[in-house]
């Protein structure tokens, strides 16, 4: 045995390394241990042949914890200096909408005709999504009979029993709240709104990432989770990337070591309790206790079936993961001259979803391992915004791509990759006129290639699709769902575990504070 | 001609509708004057072939055959079968040595049992396993991430028990000699035909194991060999005396298999069963084991009690009351046991009354005779031991009668 530590950390993506500075600021000695050569998981950032900095996978940031960016004493600025994104709603017919802080108003300046519509339904979920994000800060509460049961969320008793707290809301929004949760998001919004690409960018946020399209059921909740923080997309100056360091710094600062180039092949058990990791290079590190930020059925596997009960390991097996967002990042020479959409729009949040309808077409080819021809894209052109994004000149563009089968009918193909390519362009093109001849490389990442560079089951964003079967009390699944996984010492700390994926740090710091009331307690027992 | 035989243009090959025949039917249905079947997983098993009292005498007095076939049984072979099922049973498998049979049980993750049975090791990495219940996607399950293969051998192997003082001796008469078999062990003693001192009587007996189609054979040659020995064909009445007498339980009776219940609660621990010497906590995990460390702080809820039963009447289906009044738990099995001559009686009682302060038990019997009801309140005494526990089930090598 090399050295012993207190806990390690699998899996230096964002969740990781949150987890690792929240056990190192208890004073406790923490090793992270991550397989690929940088840091960040689905953060991680990466670069262009030419140098350029290019935001790999996780783009913007919607959800980062506040409790976490306390904790580690960030501050209220966070991490790093961000810059809040308008979101542009692209339309094909030129007639673009820009949506700053909730309020709709037409590219061009005129008034949206819906605008006060879409202010009270966007409020409206705002305020849900509140409630949400106040859950988000604690492991699921515990509750003696399984709430997988959804019939119950139809009612508030046991709603309230969950922890939501609905003292804040108003007589009509508890109603309505109840009305709307288990809903899809087809239905609540075009309750409100005309189908269009105002309503359209409501839907895309609703399925981001997401195999479902918006008629699906529990499309309301996820997209409750997208706005729990408002709802507003920040830039992170300097991309995810400089997230990333900054976490680790923080880590580092604090105490904590940290490895790239080290994968863990198996956590070992002792006495049904987590006692060390093994590397692949045989090496074994000892440590009282064992987080792990892979996806839950990975997680299983490190420790071991035999280590987990059958029912459990059934149900970590059949965790539906099934990844269908891609992305495509753009090194651009310049940019096209787009009519109506300037500078500072096109530095926007871009989102191309131009009518609920068409987001829900969109996911219909994919059930049958097919692209969508006419994909939901979410783009953002960082280098308008942030001069250290493209620091050679040009600019660059980042995609995410919706929807894209994890393994499509004949594989993944060179051909099959670069006819992505090419259909997402031309859906840009709808937008962006002009915008392929500018492109002079372009990265193309599938579900699959998401899955092989991080782990995550299908490439999957939550690494567990984020649906009412499994979140919450049932998140990854039922009876684990607070953060211990099978043997003592043994902790789920990735987006697999409450509440879900998403640049956030909730799972990390959720799990690392349960560790540590748990090494709190056995040590006031010994 | 109807559509369903004419589908396709092909002949219509005979679902088989209702009960099914076992390998040993043809036998059976020439002794089952009686002619009561009833279903044993989809099979036609006598419950009566001649009369109860015939058959439980040959059983005790002489001995007894008695077709096992619609057990369910599975093969578990390879590599990791021993951890596959080291982590699916409560008792340590690797202590269980090739050509023996250990009596086990399984639970689910809540630690409450879902069936038990005997499993046979054949050899490191050869295993057996017959039950009641059907298991096999059960069973699937837990050999998902082990290197092991699971087959349901349930169709393909015939068996049959063989038991009463003499069955020794028939094995003799038979050409089979085991008299160095010791209870619990078995071996295979021609190609595709194994035996094993075990069954489900308490007393001195075998069971056979060999291919379906063999089976007939096999019966005619015990058959032969029996006539100087008492032997008779038996249906499940006069086994399930024996069986009671024996202490032993029986699934969907005397517990509920918690795969089979639809009520929550509805489940039992190894300790409410008064199984818990099943329980290995020190082997590592098993299936349940979390739960049932803790289910053994809170202390078990209720526990399976063997009563002696004042008077003569069966207490099937009593109520069991403490100080005559508190209705504490119900008789789950019972009868009058014609070896022991006493009422016997397996029953569920509550905690505390089952397990810290089992005094003063009283069971509530009704009779009717004749149209005419009455009601009892009796003396209902707990038991340690098994209420027929004969030394020549345990004898090697045993006597012969
Ligand atoms: C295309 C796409 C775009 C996205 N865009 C955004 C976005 O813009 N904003 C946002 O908030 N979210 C976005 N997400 C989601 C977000 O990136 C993830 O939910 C989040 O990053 C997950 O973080 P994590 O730390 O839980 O897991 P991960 O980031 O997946 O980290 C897990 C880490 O574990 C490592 N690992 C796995 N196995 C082992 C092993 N055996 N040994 C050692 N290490 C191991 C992996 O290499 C990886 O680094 C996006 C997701 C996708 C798929």
């Amino acid at each position: 045995m090399s050295a012993r530590y207190d806990a390690v950390v699998v899996g230096g993506g964002h969740n990781g390394l949150v987890a690792a500075a929240t056990l190192a600021r208890a004073g406790r000695r923490v090793c992270v241990l991550e397989r690929a050569d940088r840091l960040g998981g689905m953060a991680a950032g990466g670069a262009f042949p030419d140098g350029t900095p290019m935001p790999r996978i996780a783009h913007l940031l919607y959800n980062l914890s506040p409790a976490v960016l306390n904790e580690l004493g960030f501050g209220a600025g966070g991490p790093v200096e961000t810059r809040a994104l308008p979101t542009v709603c692209l339309d094909p017919e030129g007639r673009h909408v820009v949506v700053r802080d909730g309020s709709p108003v037409l590219a061009d300046g005129r008034p949206h005709p819906e605008a006060e519509a879409y202010r009270r339904l966007a409020a409206r979920l705002v305020r849900f999504g509140g409630l949400l994000a106040r859950l988000a800060d604690a492991p699921p509460p515990q509750v003696s009979e399984r709430l997988a049961d959804l019939a119950g969320m139809r009612r508030l008793g046991p709603l309230a029993a969950l922890g939501w707290d609905f003292r804040k809301l108003g007589r009509g929004d508890r109603r309505e709240f109840l009305r709307i949760v288990l809903s899809n998001a087809h239905d609540v919004i075009l309750d409100e709104l005309s189908d269009g690409p105002l309503a359209g960018s409501l839907a895309a946020d609703a399925v981001r990432g997401a195999w479902a399209g918006p008629r699906a059921p529990g499309t309301v909740f996820s997209l409750m989770y997208r706005l729990a923080r408002g709802g507003g997309a920040a830039l992170p100056l300097g991309g995810m990337d400089a997230v990333i360091a900054a976490l680790a710094d923080r880590a580092r600062s604090l105490g904590a070591a940290l490895r790239t180039g080290a994968e863990v092949t198996e956590v070992r058990v002792e006495g049904d309790r987590a006692c060390g990791v093994r590397l692949a290079d045989g090496e074994e590190i000892a440590a009282g206790a064992v987080l792990v930020a892979t996806a839950p059925g990975a997680a299983m596997r490190l420790a071991g079936p035999a280590h987990y009960d059958i029912e459990a390991v059934r149900r970590l097996r059949n965790m539906r993961a099934k990844g269908t967002a891609a992305k495509l990042n753009l090194r651009l020479d310049g940019l096209p001259e787009v009519p109506g959409l300037g500078p500072e729009l096109l530095g926007g949040r871009l989102l191309l979803a131009p009518s609920v309808e068409q987001v829900e077409r969109a996911f219909d080819p994919v059930k049958y391992g097919r692209v969508s021809e006419a994909p939901v894209i979410e783009a953002v052109i960082p280098s308008l915004t942030d001069p250290q994004a493209a620091p050679h000149g040009g600019h660059v563009l980042s995609a995410i791509v919706q929807y894209v089968p994890h393994a499509p009918e004949g594989g993944w193909t060179g051909a099959a990759r670069d006819r992505l390519r090419d259909v997402a362009l031309a859906a840009l093109e709808t937008a962006l006129p002009g915008l392929s001849a500018r492109v002079t490389a372009a990265e193309t990442l599938t579900p699959s290639d998401i899955e092989a560079a991080t782990g995550a089951p299908g490439g999957h964003w939550h690494h567990g699709e984020l649906s009412l079967d499994q979140l919450l009390t049932v998140r990854p699944v039922n009876g684990m769902a607070r953060y211990r996984f099978g043997p003592a010492g043994h902790y789920l700390c990735g987006a697999g575990a409450h509440p879900g994926g998403d640049v956030m740090g909730a799972p990390g710091r959720n799990a690392a504070r349960v560790a540590l009331a748990d090494a709190t307690a056995g040590e006031a027992a010994a | 001609m109807n559509a369903r035989d004419s589908f396709a243009g092909r002949a219509a090959t005979p679902v088989p509708q209702g009960l099914i025949d076992g390998p040993f039917h043809q036998r059976l249905a020439a002794l089952n004057h009686a002619r009561a079947w009833y279903d044993w997983a989809g099979y036609a098993a006598p419950s009566v072939l001649d009369t109860v009292e015939f058959e439980y005498f040959a059983l005790r007095n002489a001995a007894s055959l008695f077709d096992i076939s619609p057990m369910r049984k599975f093969r578990v072979a390879g590599p990791q079968a021993e951890a596959m099922l080291n982590r699916m049973v409560t008792r340590d498998v690797a202590r269980l040595a090739p050509g023996r049979v250990a009596y086990v049980l399984w639970c689910d993750e809540e630690g409450m049992v879902i069936d038990d049975g005997t499993l046979f090791r054949f050899g490191p990495d050869d295993f057996r396993l017959c039950c009641q219940e059907p298991m096999f996607g059960w069973l699937e399950d837990a050999a998902w991430g082990f290197d092991c293969a699971v087959t349901d051998e349930t169709d393909a192997l015939a068996a049959l028990a063989l038991q009463g003082p003499t069955s020794h001796a028939i094995l003799k008469a038979a050409g089979l000699d085991l008299g160095d078999l010791r209870p619990f062990a078995h071996r295979e003693v021609a190609p595709g035909l194994a035996i094993s001192r075990t069954g489900f009587t308490g007393d001195l007996g075998y069971e056979f194991w060999g291919a379906w189609d063999a089976a007939l054979p096999l019966w005619d040659r015990l058959w032969e060999a029996g006539r100087a020995h008492g032997l008779r064909a038996v249906g499940y009445e006069a086994v399930n005396i024996a069986r009671i007498e024996a202490g032993f339980l029986t699934a969907g009776v005397d517990f509920q298999p918690v795969h089979a219940a639809e009520r929550l609660h509805r489940g039992r621990t190894p300790r409410e069963l008064g199984l818990e010497r099943l329980v290995d906590f020190g082997k590592g995990h098993f299936n349940g084991r979390r739960a049932l460390l803790a289910a053994e702080k809170r202390g078990p809820r209720s526990r399976l009690l063997r009563l002696d039963v004042e008077g003569h009447k069966p207490a099937q289906g009593a109520l069991i009351y403490h100080g005559r009044r508190r209705e504490v738990g119900h008789v789950t099995s019972g009868t009058w046991s014609p070896t022991a001559k006493r009422n016997i009686a397996l029953a569920e009682v509550r905690a505390p009354w089952g397990t810290t302060k089992s005094g003063d038990l009283w069971a509530e019997i009704y009779t009717c005779e004749e149209g005419v009801w009455e009601r009892r309140m009796v003396r209902a005494r707990p038991q340690r031991a098994a209420f027929y526990r004969p030394a020549r089930a345990r004898a090697t090598p045993p006597a012969d009668f």
